[in-house]
């Protein structure tokens, strides 16, 4: 027994890494005895791709490089890195070839001992299963199993009704509904005709519609009432909830099952369960008297995303409330600006772009925007929405958005146009692309209406999604740029990309990451039509246009879902610590565990560019 | 018993046996060897199934550097006798060529060791992991290595291999052969490919005694 001890050093390094942290430790005890060591120098190969692995092969220090069937890197491993695996388990040659990248030390197990292990530890033969679409699903399940529960983002609606509903019969006057309310200490009741909810009657009805109205209080109910009232089931989310309060501007919300009320969720109850919430952020930025209130209620984006990741909300919520506060801050911005400068001469409509046109806005995202304009404005026009422009853009950049380097934005002559101009923009972009138009262009297909004349955008909507689905030549180009870059699978175990500069050692997780994502869902939305311009919901469009397979459309949402949700804790850290956000993430932020859903999500972007190449042949593009 | 491996067997062939001894002190005439420590080297591959651990009975008290290797009195009472130690490492010597770094000090104890529990002397070829890396990290600029480079820990940094905290005579044992491991991959690069044999690696001077030899 004392030998086993002897070997300690080797268990304990076992022990620290998957899988073998998963067996029991008597197995672990044993374990070293039947290893070998074995060392490659730097460069040379250690697994030839077609040839049949004879042992499963642990990195102890060092590092190794995988590639594939094409030659290209896809994992670069560091300690604990296993080789031979997948190949020993799905009883194959090896589809990869496995090289020594530095100097490497491998504790190297014999095929049969692994064969015996892996019979008694179903654990090992899951582990080297190829990947499957439930595993980063499934990363996601167990990262949320670990949060806290109560947030305003899990709870169900049905979880928030304290009371069975006030109501009062239509027929009622409006004296006896005010009596009831005063009785029961509410501020609204449910109007009831024939048992089913016909409308609502709150404080402020009695107030506007009442007293203000100079009314008689004898009138019935139903006079009075908010017909026909926006409701809530009672399986939605709070989240759902909070979204339809802010953007109705509603404090009251009846929840309804099969077309009876059952009770009435308020703004006060979501106040119960949240406190950093973005309900009164945006309610504050709605009401700012000025560009300087709007700025600093813009500055607590940061403690958004913090509360926001600490619940352990999804990076889909945490995008759409993120989003929700950025358009807040710029239609508020808006129309302070209209305030100053008096109604617009003729009628525009305010676009958002990029990340927040998809409703996917994180920390730190440059301001991407544009104005479209009635066909009707003329050069005596120009300077009212070039100081339109411009006051919003430097609002933004005080509330913390960046100026876009790129100049999408509003400020850009070019870009503050008539829709004729915009519809001309839009048809030599997609008839007559060139790679380098392409990836200037890209940003301009996620573009969602804020503020404004919604008339126009809609028109330009429909101009851009039914000539994008023909353009074939654009969409090939547009798809080529898509699988141009590679997730950088360099990425794991302390070793590194990014070579140089203030953040080398690190991940762009933007760029490299939920980035690739993006581009990958654009070309499928605008080739079916879709005119969705969140990513989530273009997949959703182009598995149904059938022209993404569902298992891998699933995989891109987990993918984009988990490195979103990498991203945005990122940022929350830093957030914390006072600095700077950015999007540049460095290994030791990541669990073994997370690196190993990283690996798998990337994989399926690589996939994903691969399909999209065969489905718009590159050999289309000159 | 199997016969002493040639000097012509290239290293990928060579049948190793690295061995490291905890002892009270250096000297093989006072000291006392207190335990040893082996484990097989077949060709690059370090055999874990053959190492082995063996504590030296000592029923008296065997001097203050027992702390040192935190063998307490009643680890080393409930040792083999040193015959017993002897016979299994010549046994798992058999045909195998010693390898150990700094190899003077273990052979000093093991043949006083057989020379008075047998009557003859250890007989073995050696192969030493401090003269291998004299060899590769010296050169006609360099001719003397730096101080401490030599050292089991620094050459081992200087391939890159880990730091073991642990310090007995088999995790001593089984870093000497990993050194050793990579001592030949570099040995082999250099020479473009070509494992050095076993009078290469036994070859035990620098590149001053290359010289000599060269010019002899």
């Amino acid at each position: 027994m004392a030998l086993d001890v002897e070997l300690a050093e080797i268990r304990s390094f076992l022990a620290g890494h998957p899988p073998f942290d998963q067996l029991p430790g008597p197995v672990l005890d044993a374990l070293p005895r039947s290893l070998a060591i074995e060392y490659f120098r730097r460069g040379t190969l250690i697994l030839a791709r077609g040839e049949q692995p004879t042992r499963l092969l642990v990195v102890r220090s060092g590092a190794v490089d995988v590639h594939d069937r094409d030659g290209l890197l896809v994992d670069r491993g560091g300690a604990g890195t296993c080789v031979g695996g997948r190949a020993l388990v799905a009883g194959e040659v090896s589809h990869d070839q496995v090289s020594a990248f530095e100097d490497t030390l491998v504790l190297s197990l014999p095929a049969a001992a692994f064969e015996t292990l892996r019979a008694a530890h179903p654990v090992l033969t899951r582990f080297f299963a190829p990947p499957d679409e439930e595993r980063l699903g499934r990363a996601a399940v167990v990262r949320r199993a670990g949060a806290r529960d109560g947030s305003v983002l899990r709870t169900h609606v049905r979880d928030l009704v304290r009371r069975s509903p006030v109501t009062v019969s239509g027929a009622a006057s409006v004296t006896e509904a005010a009596r009831v309310m005063a009785q029961e200490r509410v501020s609204s009741l449910l109007v009831l005709v024939d048992g089913r909810l016909a409308g609502i009657l709150t404080d402020r009805d009695l107030r506007t519609r009442v007293l203000a109205a100079g009314r008689d209080p004898g009138v019935p109910v139903a006079e009075v009432m908010t017909r026909d009232p926006v409701g809530t089931p009672p399986d939605a989310l709070a989240l759902d909830v909070l979204l339809e309060l802010v953007t109705r501007n509603i404090h009251h919300l009846p929840v309804v099952s099969e077309g009876r009320p059952i009770g009435m969720v308020t703004a006060t109850d979501l106040l119960h369960l949240e406190q950093a919430n973005p309900v009164y952020l945006v309610g504050d930025i709605q009401r700012a008297p000025d560009e300087q209130a709007v700025a600093r209620l813009g500055g607590r984006l940061g403690e958004v995303v913090e509360s926001l990741v600490d619940q352990d909300a999804s990076a889909d919520d945490i995008g759409r409330i993120l989003t929700l506060v950025g358009d807040a801050v710029e239609r508020r911005l808006l129309e302070l600006a209209e305030g100053r400068l008096g109604t617009p001469p003729v009628p525009y409509a305010w676009l958002s772009l990029g990340s927040r046109a998809r409703r996917e806005q994180a920390l730190h995202a440059d301001q991407d925007h544009a104005l479209l304009l009635d066909d009707a404005a003329g050069a005596e026009h120009a300077a009212y929405f070039a100081t339109l422009a411009e006051d919003v853009t430097r609002g933004l950049e005080a509330a913390g958005y960046p100026r876009c380097p790129g100049e999408v934005m509003a400020t850009n002559p070019a870009r503050r146009v008539p829709l004729r101009a915009w519809r001309h923009q839009f048809t030599s972009w997609l008839d007559r692309p060139s790679p380098e138009a392409v990836l200037q262009a890209s940003i301009y297909f996620d573009l969602r209406h804020v503020h404004g004349e919604e008339r126009l955008t809609s028109l330009l909507l429909d101009h851009v999604r039914d000539s994008a689905r023909s353009a074939t030549l654009f969409l090939a180009h547009l798809a080529k740029e898509a699988a141009a870059h590679p997730p950088p699978l360099g990425f794991f175990r302390g070793l590194v990309l990014e070579k140089a500069g203030a953040h080398r050692d690190t991940l762009d997780i933007k760029r490299g990451g939920a980035g690739l994502v993006v581009k990958v869902a654009r070309v499928h939305a605008l080739a079916v039509g879709s005119p969705a311009t969140n990513s989530r919901t273009r997949l959703g469009d182009a598995v149904g246009a059938g022209v993404l397979s569902e298992a891998l459309g699933a995989d891109l949402r987990d993918a984009w879902e988990f490195l979103s949700f990498v991203r945005l804790r990122h940022q929350a850290g830093q957030v914390r610590e006072g600095v700077e956000a950015d999007n540049f993430v460095a290994p030791d932020e990541l669990s073994s565990f997370e690196k190993r859903h990283l690996r798998e999500a990337f994989a399926v972007v690589r996939t994903a560019q691969g399909a999209l190449g065969q489905r718009h042949p590159l050999h289309a593009v000159p | 018993m199997r016969s002493a491996p040639e000097g012509r067997t290239p290293a990928g062939r060579l049948r190793l046996l690295a061995v490291d001894v905890e002892t009270t002190g250096l000297d093989p005439a006072r000291d006392a060897l207190l335990a040893v420590g082996f484990v097989p080297v077949d060709g690059t591959r370090v055999d874990l199934r053959g190492a082995r651990r063996v504590v030296v009975r000592h029923d008296g008290d065997p001097g203050p550097s027992v702390a040192l290797h935190g063998l307490t009195h009643d680890v080393l009472s409930d040792g083999v006798p040193l015959e017993q130690v002897l016979a299994e490492l010549l046994a798992a010597l058999a045909g195998r060529v010693l390898l150990a770094h700094h190899a003077p000090l273990e052979i000093g104890f093991l043949d006083a060791a057989c020379r008075r529990l047998t009557g003859s002397p250890l007989r073995t070829p050696v192969v030493d992991t401090v003269a291998l890396q004299r060899r590769l990290v010296t050169s006609a600029w360099e001719p003397e290595p730096a101080p401490g480079s030599l050292r089991l820990w620094a050459a081992r940094r200087r391939f890159g291999l880990p730091d073991v905290p642990a310090h007995d005579a088999l995790s001593d044992a089984i870093a000497c052969a990993e050194l050793y491991l990579a001592q030949v991959a570099e040995l082999t690069a250099a020479g473009g490919g070509q494992e050095p044999t076993l009078s290469r690696l036994r070859a035990t001077g620098g590149w001053r005694s290359a010289l000599r030899r060269r010019w002899r």
